[in-house]
């Protein structure tokens, strides 16, 4: 059976289809039985003239990384597509609207940039879609018939999901996207004659039932699944999504949306609907967590629950909404006044964001502390085709150590224990009655500062993490298990093109191995001494400029790391690593050779 | 701050190419463009037939590599089609809807493959090559064939025959003496080029004139000839010389013959718009009359001469003296050619 790994770029102006262009093919392309990933790029602007990518690879073998080179360009707008030339592979085909309104002026045409060795196409778009649905709004769907008819993708797979996806919208909306992209497939297989070799044809995908989210879409499945109560939150991107889709669906299910005026009230609200005993989640980025840390430090000193969501974006300050950083980590596990515990975890994929969120609140509400999980840009929009999430076990539903009458005769809500996690009574509960505080307190909640106090509550509620990290799945090692000449140690959304990258080089003759945490508070460190010390080399790749991940096992591990700290507003490609390991390869086998 | 000259020079053979070279050198600021119809970097045209037979690769055709135009900042503009020119408002439109300005413009397009219309009929049963696509296309059917009968006899028939013969193919030649570009053969040297090429090893080499093809259910070609001569065979190639590639100026006012008429400094009746090569038929003052010098040197000189004139020189056009082919035993002198 051939395989085939492709990457196609839709690239155009905001409002012109792009994004719903690319997810309608990497639902197509999933439901054919292709692993798939999807990523886009969009302007900070709600809408107007900002470039738009949509980014989609296809595989017959899983995809871990969004890959950094595309395969096919796609342009519905040449002006921004002559920007993404340069990702484009050397023998890469663009498709172009061959017939635009009027001619264009001087560079200004995407065909007028191909290099020997890619291959072009002109499918008249526009005079397509104002054939088959009487004005410009079919272009994408006529470049995805164009596509299809280039590449072998089933037409009626691919109308298939044009009507599923647009099922709920009028008639006329799904017999114009329809037609238009019947319109360029029957235009392109009767007036292009293919040179180039890519093709989805005779590869045999196995079809398989599996769900297709994005990161945002997974934690909103999970928050359900988990029962959640309420969500308070205040708009922002790349978070706001999480909100629009529990606005729709958590009033079903007898819940409370609560759009805050602003990131504090909404990190006050979740504590306070965990100190009632309700699940509650808020969902911010960069510059919301900011704003929370305060209430956070409250939630740890107070030992209530609550789930905070921080998909990470370009910053400080408001910075790059639309761009993908690894780079809240600091304040994610440091942003505090005192010593204020909380627990970090960070998915690693699309599926993480599921699992990691069910596992967020039934932490959360077990050891009545702080759960923040670090997603980012990328990994909060991209798509991708994953098994169906399985629901949470039923005792993560009901976590919460409740009081027994024994507690409740005389009731210590911080009472101190060999956990750390006191029997928690709910407001209203006979007996349970007590006083949460922001200020040090005694095991009855009575605010007291003495060193002897301020010492054996600050143990106790650091005791609770120690317990946490049992039961958080340990870090996630592939490749090789002994005599690694680089092991590559990284962490959330970029563990999957260090996966690839390692595969890569494995491949290439290099040991290698890639591990990563999925908790970053509390730090597995035995783990990852013991993966270190397994490797002569180590690199540390991560989304952000200083190194941040690198800087917190520096201090963890006695090892000196290679660091790839990079902040391209992409996410770190598996190349880019593939590259750097190779290099530390080489360099290592050139010391071997003098010595 | 002035905007910098911008030099576009449609065709990317040896004239195109020695005149960008001729410009760059001379002028480190101004923008150069080369615009070709044709996806490929510059090659030897006539070292076709030898990749065509798998003498020769892809690689070994390429006169230079794509990157040393990006070092010279010379933009290549590959499998780009000019559809028309404006010369009073010096804009090309290319076929795929975009505007080209230039300051001054040299046309150095050549010659594509000429096809009399009494065959256009038959067409579809011919092959044809005279571009590194042609050959491209035409090399796995070139592969599979036993049999292959050449139909003209220009410049490019002589050398696929060599080719073919070498590759141990069957050859036939039918010499159409009307056809034999860049000279019209007298019927002593048609004589004595058949009579060459079946001493080569020419399985048959007749005068005469496609009269009928017909497909069998074999997929073999029965070729009749006006001769009444018949040939069974895998492949007709057709080389009935070239013709020059000059569609998109019809009608933009520059003066046109068969090739693009150009004085003896290369100008064409509009400022700012040259010829050379191939494509252009040149004024000799002394002949009153136009004349045409091919093959590559002739090219490159006529490429030379017409940038220094871009860059405000005023050079007169002389072709090469020892400008001379040897086709089959017969000297032709490739300079001053006063008929296309």
């Amino acid at each position: 059976m051939a395989n085939v790994d492709i990457v196609i770029e839709i690239c155009g102006m905001a409002g012109e289809g792009v994004i719903s262009g690319g997810e309608i093919l990497a639902r197509c392309m999933s439901d054919q039985g292709f692993d798939i990933m999807s990523f886009d790029s969009y302007p900070a602007e709600i809408r107007g003239f900002g470039k738009c990518v949509a980014h989609t690879r296809i595989g017959s073998k899983p995809i871990l990384s969004p890959g950094k080179y595309s395969d096919i360009l796609i342009s519905l707008n040449d002006k921004h597509a002559i920007e993404q030339l340069p990702a484009l592979r050397e023998t890469g085909v663009v498709i172009y609207d061959s017939m635009p309104r009027a001619y264009l002026e001087e560079d200004e045409s995407i065909a007028g940039w191909i290099e020997p060795g890619m291959t072009s196409y002109g499918v008249p778009l526009l005079q397509l879609s104002h054939k088959a649905a009487g004005d410009a709004r079919g272009r994408n769907m006529v470049a995805l018939g164009a596509l299809a008819a280039l590449f072998h993708i089933n037409p009626d797979a691919m109308t298939a999901t044009l009507k599923k996806r647009y099922a709920k919208k009028n008639q006329i909306v799904i017999d114009n996207n329809v037609n238009s992209f019947l319109e360029g497939f029957n235009w392109t297989r009767e007036n292009i004659v293919k040179t180039d070799r890519l093709s989805f044809g005779g590869v045999r995908a196995k079809a398989a039932d599996k769900a297709i989210m994005s990161g945002n879409q997974a934690v909103v499945r999970a928050a359900l699944d988990s029962n959640i109560h309420l969500y308070a939150g205040y708009p922002i991107t790349p978070a706001t999504s999480i909100m629009e889709y529990l606005a729709r669906q958590l009033p079903l299910s007898g819940g409370v949306i609560v759009q805050t005026e602003d990131e504090i009230s909404a990190i006050g609200h979740v504590i306070g609907a965990g100190f009632a005993g309700k699940r509650a989640m808020t969902a911010t980025s960069g510059p919301g967590l900011c704003l929370m840390s305060e209430f956070i430090n409250y939630a740890a000193m107070a030992e209530c629950p609550a789930v905070i969501v921080n998909s990470q974006r370009g910053g400080p300050s408001t910075g790059l909404p639309t761009k993908t950083e690894q780079s809240d980590l600091n304040i994610a596990l440091f942003g505090a006044s005192g010593d204020s515990p909380r627990i970090v975890l960070a998915p690693r994929s699309v599926a993480e964001c599921h699992s990691f969120t069910c596992m967020a609140f039934h932490l959360a509400e077990k050891y009545q502390t702080p759960v923040i999980l670090l997603l980012d840009f990328f990994l909060s929009r991209s798509l991708k085709n994953i098994d169906h999430p399985k629901l949470p076990d039923k005792k993560w539903l009901a976590s919460n150590l409740a009081p027994s009458a024994a507690d409740l005769k005389d009731y210590k809500r911080y009472k101190i224990t060999n956990s750390g996690v006191s029997p928690r009574a709910l407001p209203g509960t006979p007996g349970g009655m007590h006083v949460a505080t922001g200020l040090e307190h005694n095991e009855k909640g009575k605010p007291v500062y003495d060193a002897r106090t301020h010492t054996a509550m600050t143990a106790k509620r650091y005791r609770k993490l120690d317990h946490a990290a049992r039961e958080i799945p340990r870090p996630l090692w592939t490749g090789d298990k002994k005599d690694i000449a680089v092991g590559v140690l990284t962490w959330g959304s970029t563990a999957g093109a260090a996966m690839e990258a390692v595969d890569r080089a494995r491949a290439a003759g290099v040991r290698a191995a890639a591990m990563s945490p999925a908790c970053l508070a509390p730090l597995h460190t035995a783990d990852i001494e013991a993966f270190t010390a397994a490797c002569r080399s180590v690199l540390v790749p991560e989304g952000n400029f200083t190194g941040q991940f690198a800087n917190l096992i520096d201090g963890a591990v006695t090892r000196q790391f290679h660091r790839l700290s990079e902040i391209p507003c992409a996410p770190i490609p598996a190349e880019d690593i593939f590259d750097k390991i190779m290099d530390i390869a080489k360099i290592a086998k050139g010391r071997k050779v003098k010595a | 701050m002035p905007k910098n000259d911008h030099y576009v020079i449609i065709g990317n053979g040896p004239a195109g190419n020695a005149a960008a070279d001729t410009l760059r050198a001379s002028d480190k600021l101004a923008r150069i463009s080369i615009i070709s119809d044709e996806m490929f970097t510059f090659y030897y045209r006539h070292r076709l037939p030898e990749f065509l037979t798998g003498a020769m690769d892809a690689d070994a055709l390429t006169v230079r590599p794509y990157t040393v135009y990006k070092d010279n900042n010379v933009r290549m503009r590959l499998g780009q089609c000019v559809e028309r020119i404006d010369p009073a408002d010096k804009t090309l439109y290319l076929k795929h809807m975009e505007k080209v300005h230039y300051t001054k413009l040299l046309i150095a397009t050549g010659g594509r493959a000429f096809t009399p219309p009494h065959l256009a009929p038959f067409r579809d049963s011919l092959c044809f090559m005279t571009r590194y696509t042609d050959a491209l296309q035409l090399k796995p059917r070139i592969h599979d064939a036993q049999s292959i009968l050449i139909l003209g006899g220009d410049l490019i028939s002589l050398n696929v025959q060599q080719q073919l013969l070498k590759a141990k193919k069957t050859v036939y030649f039918a010499l159409n003496p009307d056809s034999f570009w860049p000279l019209k053969l007298t019927p002593g040297m048609a004589a004595r080029i058949q009579k060459s090429l079946e001493k080569k090893g020419v399985a048959s080499c007749v005068a005469g004139d496609i009269q009928d093809i017909a497909r069998r259910k074999n997929g073999k070609l029965e070729v009749t000839l006006d001769s009444k001569c018949a040939f069974t065979v895998d492949l007709v190639g057709c080389f009935m010389g070239l013709t020059p590639n000059i569609e998109f100026i019809l009608g933009s006012g520059i003066d046109t013959e068969r090739g693009v008429l150009v004085d003896d400094r290369l100008r064409t009746n509009f400022p700012d718009v040259y010829a050379c090569g191939d494509c252009a038929q040149i004024y000799n003052p002394a002949l009153k009359d136009y004349w045409v010098s091919v093959g590559w040197h002739n090219a490159e000189l006529q490429g030379r001469t017409a940038a220094l004139n871009i860059l405000g020189d005023n050079k007169v056009i002389k072709p090469l003296k020892q400008g001379v082919l040897e086709v089959e035993g017969l000297k032709v002198n490739t300079s001053w050619w006063k008929k296309f």
